[in-house]
């Protein structure tokens, strides 16, 4: 992996270059919180973005999408006008969510939608200093070693920038006079020190060691009763994290018309219709049940298929649920804690 | 295959719903052409009462001569489908239901006028009066949901609306969360489809599209009182638009004695 610097007075004018590659996106203020936006005015850019309300797989999934047109006997994949995306901004543990979803995606059973949004979207990453929301650390997320073209690490006045693809390459490459090739010792002094200083900002630390076990041991506590009680079913939780991956499937027809649309959007397992199946039976009636479900996907079932939590820590449940169940306080309280 | 013929009806309400069909302008000619419309006032002339495949009826029930019309319709009309919040729960004018205050309202207002032409009575959804197969909530209605829906009946398919709550399409736009900024939001509790209009204009939802299909106002309520709103508040603010179907939720929710006990914690709360 190449590893360049960048001057921090030159970001903006290498953004502005890579807006010959796509339209780029980055993080922007809106109100109190952050959301990934069209970088139209660079002064937009806000880098000191903890999280934004979705994650970046708004990119790669969108919310709801046209997955085809269909006219008579025919029909149209919409895959051909896509325009290619820069988003800048990630941080590594939003990168570790991608990675999953390209799990989810792309290996076993291939998406063409997700690929090819995917393969016309460029990475770009950025390191971050936790909150007292983020945990990343104790998913082993705080720092991603692949699945970006590019990563940022902020260095004050200049960022270390890796080189994580043959596209990140080709990115660089667009104006590679305004990099800096030549790394020198005081550099890798200084991001190591960096790293030093900032693995120990983390406030939320989770002992999440061998919690399939614990979700097994859990699997009847009456938590999951609490939780359901608890629970208001909003599916907010599923939204914003960034390695939910479910979707609902529907054909938009048009009255007097024999052409339509299918479309795919965003759904939750919090739902209650999520698991009704014709018939009328419903695998997963009761609110504890589906809660459970969430958490034991997270914690115990992705573990087992895939050795590694689909939880990376990024704190948007415990920012975004109403009644405060999160990631922190379930792991809590299964591990007897209050 | 032949086309159904389509009535559209308004019963008491704004008729906004109804001009929300209007209001589909690029679809008008398709929505026209697609049936065979024997009757919508508020677009066309020559209607004509007769058999019909589809009603769909816009506003809430208060009249006795409004009662004995759907005594009528429905004997002569394949699916009836409540269009809008008023006829599917009541809408706003069914706020005060089951308080049993209807006449002293209507005295109050009126004085002591006898009926002469049409009895009135309080506020009531069209299924209180005659089945209903179909509902297609909202305050008004959302255009393009109606499109949908109206397609899929057009090929006899039934209804899909959304149930999940406001929530979910809140979180695609992007909102904050009001509720986390204590306002006293009823998005979770309220069947979305509306993306998020409200919320999106920093409005708190305010449940024009009635009950989620798993409204959770136990915690609704536990969570609202934990921000400093009063019982009285929140029902009153549940009863604008939900009138008759959150009440009659509650009614199933409180039923239990443990429920009951809840109910005179979260009074005196």
């Amino acid at each position: 992996m190449k590893v360049l610097k960048l001057k921090k007075q030159y970001l903006k004018d290498y953004l502005h270059v890579l807006r010959s590659w796509g339209e780029v996106y980055g993080p922007v203020k809106q109100e109190d919180k952050y959301v990934y936006d069209l970088l139209d005015d660079l002064d937009k850019l806000d880098t000191r973005m903890l999280r934004t309300i979705l994650p970046a797989k708004k990119f790669l999934v969108p919310p709801r999408f046209t997955t085809f047109t269909f006219k008579d006997h025919t029909y149209e994949p919409e895959l051909n006008n896509l325009p290619n995306r820069v988003v800048f901004g990630v941080h590594p543990c939003e990168i570790h969510g991608i990675v999953i979803l390209d799990k989810f995606f792309l290996e076993r059973f291939p998406d063409p939608y997700y690929a090819e949004r995917r393969r016309r979207t460029a990475i770009l990453g950025l390191s971050c200093v936790p909150d007292d929301k983020c945990f990343a650390k104790s998913t082993n997320t705080h720092f991603a070693e692949f699945g970006f073209d590019l990563a940022f690490n902020d260095l004050d006045d200049f960022f270390l920038v890796w080189v994580g693809s043959s596209l990140g390459d080709d990115l660089i490459r667009l104006k590679l006079e305004l990099f800096d090739e030549e790394i020198k010792q005081s550099d890798l002094q200084k991001y190591m020190e960096w790293r030093a200083w900032r693995d120990a900002q983390y406030k939320l630390n989770l002992d999440l060691t061998a919690m399939p076990d614990i979700m097994e041991l859990n699997y009847e506590s009456p938590l999951w009763e609490k939780l359901g009680e608890k629970c208001l079913a909003c599916g907010a939780c599923s939204m914003v994290c960034p390695t939910c991956p479910c979707y609902n499937v529907i054909d938009q027809i048009r009255p007097n018309k024999t052409e339509g649309k299918r479309e795919r959007l965003w759904d939750s397992c919090m739902y209650k219709q999520f698991a009704l199946v014709a018939g009328g039976h419903n695998f997963r009636e009761k609110r504890s049940q589906r809660v459970r479900l969430w958490y034991t996907h997270k914690l115990k079932a992705f573990i087992t298929e895939f050795g590694k939590a689909a939880c990376v820590g990024c704190g948007r449940c415990i920012d975004t649920c109403p009644v405060e169940i999160n990631v922190k306080t379930v792991v809590s309280e299964l591990k007897g804690g209050k | 295959m032949s086309k159904l013929k389509v009535a559209f009806y308004n019963l008491s309400g704004c008729s906004g719903c109804l001009l929300s069909i209007i209001n589909c302008e690029d679809s008008l000619l398709d929505i026209f052409n697609a049936a065979n419309v024997v009757s919508f006032l508020m677009a066309q002339s020559n209607n004509r009462e007769e058999e019909q495949d589809l009603a769909f009826l816009d506003g809430s029930v208060t009249t006795d001569e409004q009662e004995e019309f759907l005594l009528h319709l429905r004997p002569r009309t394949k699916k009836v489908v409540a269009l809008g919040t008023c006829a599917c729960y009541g809408g706003v004018q069914a706020m005060e239901n089951a308080k049993g205050t209807f006449e002293r309202r209507f005295e109050k207002v009126y004085g002591k006028t006898p009926f002469t032409i049409v009895k009135a009575f309080e506020s009531k959804p069209v299924d209180a009066v005659i089945p209903v197969d179909y509902y297609i909530p909202g305050c008004p209605i959302d255009g393009d949901l109606f499109l949908y829906n109206y397609a899929r009946l057009l090929k006899e398919l039934p209804v899909d609306m959304p149930k999940t709550p406001v929530c979910r399409e809140c979180k695609w736009q992007e909102n904050e969360c009001l509720l986390l900024k204590n306002q006293l939001c009823l998005g979770p509790v309220t069947a979305g489809g509306c993306k998020a209009r409200c919320p999106s204009h920093n409005l708190p939802c305010i449940g024009c599209f009635g009950p989620a299909d798993e409204a959770n106002l136990t915690s609704e309520f536990n969570l609202l009182k934990e921000k400093g709103y009063n019982f009285a508040e929140i029902e009153r603010k549940l009863r604008l638009f939900g009138g008759t179907k959150f009440i009659n939720s509650f009614r199933e929710l409180w039923k239990s004695p443990a429920a009951k006990n809840q109910k005179t914690q979260l009074r005196k709360g």
